[in-house]
């Protein structure tokens, strides 16, 4: 049973690549055989696990809810198979969708310009009724997937980690929101590896091969969004950037990739139509409708802010009123889930 | 040949009578300085020996004795030349001893002038209370005569006039004016931009809360915390005159009496210069010089635990006393704390231009520093972002003295009810009177974000300031709502 034996091999954590290797030349059970008899220098650790039956394997991961999807059966996000190199099996958590994502990825150590341009376009995907594709990060790929969860969308977070082990830690929170909101955890390392540092390449593969486009949303020149960009390309994937500031070190990765031929982006809408082509119309859901207990002033106020005027400051220099009225309304709004503020003193439309 | 002139000594902010006697005796000339003298007032042998030549007496050619009564408190500085100087020539006769009859502070040069002094306010009151003649160096009884307690005053420029006007042979020089130097305070009107921390600040100075700001280097943290004491109620009455008295035991003259008091002591500061302490009797720390005004931290990150504990009891209880071997005092301590942090190590987390260059753990570890129990006392968080240069160029903003004057207004609103704002416990809160939507939407904000109990009544206390500044004695939804908005900056 080949099959068996990719879980069993899977269940090593070795490189993906190597395991490519190593199945070309002997084949998933003989891989299985060599490493087990040691024919193939590994660690012991590796050795171990890799040594427990395939159905012992399947019980374990039953008890923990965690599903195995192996390439080539259904259930397997065909998007992914496409990729030449995809992996073998992955693990789930959650309900993987069946249709393809729009990825939003970028640097962990983003500007709050960065964090709030990366929250509306994982709001402008959920609304669109799109998946949002990301690496659960720090940084930009937090915010799309909490900007995702806000409107009520559907996520995939691809960990680099065991789908167990939460890194980081704070966005523990923000992926129990995501599984509740019908999305899904996935990762090729088997549950419980540690987030190494060289596992996180090879899963940017995995969020390019989840998505028909990747938005680069913040990135330095040397990040592993990079990589995403990158493999999106080789994969065939749109590639899009938000251009930014060209002394900025986190906007430099993007603007080297427009320089190269990635398209632009300027506002959520321009990505929503570029996309539209590929992934049929978006049913956006829209915000007008809201709730009766808006006023005309609110409607103005929430107007303003997704026009830009996003501070205390803006919002008195366009008259609205005095700093005191215009903070009891937003913070009404906040309240009605409206309007959200990054701490930063800025306000965000929420778009419900 | 006994005299004895009055002095004063400062415990904490309290004058003390302190008799400056002197006794001359046979034997070999020789003098001897008792009553717990340190150098400083041990040193008044040279000087009093200078100043009493130069100014045509001679020093007596015998043993003197001087004891400074009560002889258990110590006692320090060179204000004690004045009273030594006058009590040795009475006690030698070389001149009348109805002249001793005076309170008296003062340093003597040794040319026989007389050099100003901290304390003139506290020997005054004790002149006050003798009703005796108060003979001050011309500065020190500015001082004193500004705080209104000027009655027994006078002004004396040197030894010889000290003796004249204690003889009533003179009246005192003419007291100057008090020099009022350019106030270190800051005016919002300088500010431009900023519009949340504006607000957050007359908030704050409405309803004396605890304040922490939080931004990038450059926002103008610093300035806008100077700008606090300016539209903070001017200080009036017993107040003004325990905080000069109180900055006078630490050595400290107060520019400006009726401003409310701004200390920032940096982040290396000791526990004893924070909280009170030094040998002899404890000195008021910088806890205390900022009682009825400002305390100011900034860099909070950088302050050592030990010294944000230290600060817990004088924030809960306004007063913390501070046991050393010469006295046990009280002091009173209730500042309004304002803090600023950076946000993280480099200052740029969350910024909306530059990059931020500490890894995630260290930031994490920073922000973990500041959370917990002193995180707790600040009602109103408030980020302080970098203003960009648009705004820099816009008008300038309101001008301290208008925001003052709603301050003062809501001031007033809770003296009525007996108490600031930022002090109102559970109880007190609950006694107020909230508006039917109130409580909804409280709830409401518990399910949305988490709000614990203790956050609750933070919200609750904001908003009852935000009313007062609205003139409104009922609380209204928009008061909680606009008190929500800020709990959602944290």
């Amino acid at each position: 049973m080949s099959g068996d034996a990719r879980l069993q091999v899977a269940f090593g954590g070795l490189h993906p690549e190597r395991v490519r290797t190593l199945y070309d030349r002997y084949g998933p059970s003989g891989t299985l055989r060599r490493i087990v008899g040691g024919a193939i220098e590994t660690t012991d650790r590796v050795r171990r696990e890799v040594g427990i039956p395939a159905a012992e394997r399947l019980r374990r991961l039953g008890e923990a809810g965690i599903a195995v999807v192996r390439r080539g059966e259904t259930g397997y996000p065909e998007h992914l198979a496409d990729l030449p190199d995809a992996p073998d099996l992955v693990f789930v958590r959650g309900e993987l969708p069946s249709m393809p994502g729009v990825a939003v990825v970028g640097t962990r150590r983003c500007t709050s310009y960065g964090r709030r341009i990366a929250g509306e376009y994982g709001r402008a995907i959920a609304e669109a009724g799109w998946v949002l594709v990301s690496g659960l990060a720090r940084g930009v790929d937090g915010a799309a997937h909490s900007g995702t969860v806000s409107a009520g969308g559907v996520g995939v977070a691809v960990l680099g980690s065991g789908i167990d082990v939460m890194y980081p830690r704070e966005h523990a929170d923000l992926a129990r929101q995501l599984l509740e909101n019908g999305g899904a955890v996935i990762s090729e390392s088997p549950p419980g590896t540690p987030p190494e540092a060289w596992r996180f390449p090879p899963r940017n593969r995995i969020i390019s091969g989840l998505a028909v486009a990747v938005v680069v949303v913040e990135a330095t020149v040397k990040g592993g969004a990079l990589i995403t960009a990158e493999s999106a390309l080789v994969h065939g994937r749109q590639v899009f950037a938000v251009p930014g500031d060209i002394s900025r070190a986190s906007s430099a990765g993007c603007n080297l990739l427009i320089r190269d031929g990635a398209f632009p982006v300027h506002d959520p809408d321009d990505l929503i139509e570029s996309l539209e082509l590929v992934l049929g119309p978006g049913s956006r859901t829209g915000r007008k409708q809201a709730s009766a207990e808006l006023s005309d002033s609110d409607i103005r106020l929430i107007e303003l802010v997704e026009a830009g005027a996003n501070d205390l400051d803006t919002l008195m220099a366009r008259g609205v009123g005095g700093p005191g009225e215009i903070l009891a309304a937003l913070g009404r709004l906040e309240l009605l889930g409206v309007v959200s503020t990054d701490g930063s003193g800025r306000y965000l439309p929420t778009g419900r | 040949m006994l005299s004895h002139v009055t002095s004063v000594v400062l415990v904490g902010s309290e004058p003390r009578r302190v008799d400056v006697e002197a006794f001359i005796g046979g034997g070999k000339p020789k003098i001897h300085i008792v009553g717990l003298p340190d150098t400083a007032v041990r040193e008044a042998r040279q000087r009093v020996t200078a100043a009493l030549k130069a100014s045509g007496w001679s020093f007596p050619n015998r043993p003197v004795i001087v004891n400074l009564a009560p002889a258990d408190v110590p006692k320090g500085g060179s204000a004690y030349d004045l009273p030594i100087a006058i009590a040795v020539l009475a006690a030698a006769r070389l001149i009348p001893a109805h002249a001793a009859r005076v309170v008296a502070l003062g340093e003597l040069a040794l040319d026989g002038r007389v050099r100003a002094v901290r304390g003139g306010l506290g020997a005054a009151r004790i002149a006050g209370e003798l009703d005796v003649p108060c003979l001050l160096p011309p500065d020190s009884a500015a001082e004193a005569d500004a705080l209104g307690d000027g009655a027994h005053v006078c002004a004396v420029r040197s030894l010889g006039e000290a003796v004249a006007v204690a003889l009533g042979e003179q009246p005192g020089a003419p007291i100057p004016e008090l020099r009022t130097p350019e106030t270190v305070v800051a005016d919002l009107a300088e500010v431009r931009g900023q519009a949340l921390v504006r607000r957050a600040l007359e908030i704050v100075a409405a309803g004396g809360h605890h304040i922490l700001m939080t931004g990038p280097p450059g926002g103008g943290k610093t300035m806008m915390a100077r700008c606090l004491p300016g539209i903070l109620p001017r200080l009036t009455g017993a107040d003004v005159v325990e905080t000069a008295l109180t900055w006078a035991a630490a050595g400290l003259a107060r520019p400006d009496p009726s401003l409310a008091p701004f200390r920032s002591p940096h982040h290396s500061a000791s526990l004893a210069a924070l909280i009170g302490g030094g040998s002899g009797i404890p000195v008021p720390g910088e806890a205390a010089l900022a009682h009825n005004g400002v305390l100011f931290l900034d860099e909070l990150g950088e302050f050592p635990v030990h010294l944000l504990d230290a600060l817990r009891q004088p924030m809960e209880e306004g007063s913390v006393v501070v046991a050393r071997k010469g006295a046990s005092v009280r002091f009173a301590t209730a500042f309004q704390l304002v803090a600023a942090t950076n946000p993280c190590p480099c200052g740029f987390e969350g910024d909306a231009i530059k990059q931020c260059e500490c890894s995630p753990q260290e930031v994490s570890r920073y922000k973990r520093r500041l959370s917990g129990p002193l995180l707790d006392r600040f009602d109103i968080v408030v980020p302080v972002p970098r203003v960009e240069s648009a705004a820099m160029a816009g008008a300038p903003g309101e001008a301290s003295v208008d925001v003052a004057q709603r301050v003062a207004a809501a001031r007033k609103r809770q003296q009525v009810r007996g108490m600031a704002n930022a002090r109102m416990r559970r109880r007190h809160l609950d006694r107020l009177h909230w508006d039917d939507g109130v409580l909804q939407m409280l709830e409401r904000a518990m399910r949305r974000s988490a709000l614990t109990a203790r956050g609750w009544d933070r919200v609750r206390r904001v908003a009852s300031t935000i009313a007062d500044l609205a003139e409104s004695e009922v609380i209204l939804e928009s008061h909680i709502a606009e008190a929500l908005a800020f709990r959602g900056q944290q």
